[in-house]
């Protein structure tokens, strides 16, 4: 199972349908942190970074910190540019510009990271 | 200039957003096995939004030249029309809107099309900010000589910032930081200056549990005469 985080829920969905496969859909990074945080681990996170709540950062620095869940691989998806930062130290494996991503790049990130 | 400038991209990056949602949209024809409909709906839906915002910031530059006449406006058929228009977006976000109406008085005197706005604005913003399941209101009552028309939510509380601002009944910009997370606060600041141009009070309420957002408007005269 994969997780989409983010507050645009028709983006959210817009993901979760390009992905093609089980997905759960958290609107703000607190849920998602408490499903994770009950024992559902997902195999790959498309997350968002401005949130409703705490931001996307804040989710992630909360999930590097835990043992179990420090190498979930993320996805960042956001209009803020990212292409030449080094995230790697986030656990983030992948980032998509919303302005200019497309589902087949949706799918090979899912296609890598997931069985 | 620093700030126009700082109000400019937080404008613009609010306005990019449901250009990218569309463009993933129409990508998302591609892999849907049935006709698509709901991804339509959703188009149509994110569109039109996206236009009003743009009009609504062209209305601020036309503020200057006084172009909205005051009139008087029958207010519940305003709130009527908004929550109508709104209403697939509720639907589709799991928000209920509870609407209240006990104001006497009819008309107030305000330009239909900005306190349309007004109204669109608060109620988007607290459609945003109310959780999954859980509702929205739409409160009409008269409060001495005035209409109040309060918009109340169950999300976080207003930073006291924001607040404060609202108090002094005015936004001087929309702003990534002053704002709930998640917005630039553009909805408020367009509410803002549209209910100034007016002449209506505007304001917020913080409670524990969300956030009421409220603009009180002078009773048209003219309505008094039938009353």
């Amino acid at each position: 199972m994969i997780f989409v985080i983010d507050d645009d829920e028709i983006m959210a969905e817009c993901i979760a349908r390009a992905a093609g496969v089980k997905v759960r859909i958290f609107t703000n990074a607190i849920e998602a942190m408490q499903e994770i945080t009950s024992g559902v681990v997902p195999e790959l996170i498309f997350l968002d970074i401005l949130l409703d709540g705490p931001d996307g950062f804040t989710f992630l620095n909360e999930l590097v910190s835990y043992e179990d869940t420090a190498k979930i691989p993320v996805i960042i998806v956001s209009s803020l540019d990212f292409d030449k930062k080094d995230l790697s130290a986030y656990g983030v494996v992948g980032v998509l510009n919303k302005d200019t991503m497309n589902p087949k790049e949706i799918k090979s990130y899912v296609k890598e990271y997931t069985k | 200039m620093e700030k126009e400038v700082d109000g400019i991209l937080v404008a613009a990056h609010e306005l990019k957003a449901p250009l990218a949602v569309l463009r993933q949209l129409a990508l998302s024809f591609d892999e849907m096995d049935v006709k698509g409909e709901h991804i339509r709906s959703e188009m149509i839906s994110v569109s039109e939004r996206a236009i009003k915002q743009v009009n609504d910031l062209a209305k601020i530059r036309r503020l200057e030249d006084g172009l909205f006449t005051m009139e008087p406006v029958a207010v519940r058929e305003v709130c009527d029309a908004v929550s109508r228009e709104l209403e697939y977006l509720f639907h589709y976000n799991r928000r209920d809107l509870y609407i209240k109406y006990t104001n006497r008085s009819r008309l107030v005197t305000a330009n239909r099309d900005l306190l349309y706005s007004v109204i669109y604005n608060f109620l988007l913003n607290a459609m945003h900010y109310s959780g999954d399941e859980t509702r929205a209101e739409l409160i009409v009552r008269d409060v001495r000589d005035k209409v109040k028309v309060i918009i109340r939510d169950y999300g976080p509380s207003l930073p006291i910032d924001v607040w404060r601002e609202m108090k002094r009944g005015f936004v001087a910009k929309p702003t990534s930081i002053a704002m709930r997370p998640g917005s630039s606060g553009l909805g408020l600041y367009i509410a803002s200056k549209f209910s100034r141009y007016m002449n209506a009070g505007v304001g917020a309420v913080r409670h524990h549990d969300g956030t009421s957002f409220y603009v009180e408007l002078p009773i048209s005269r003219q309505a008094s005469l039938f009353e």
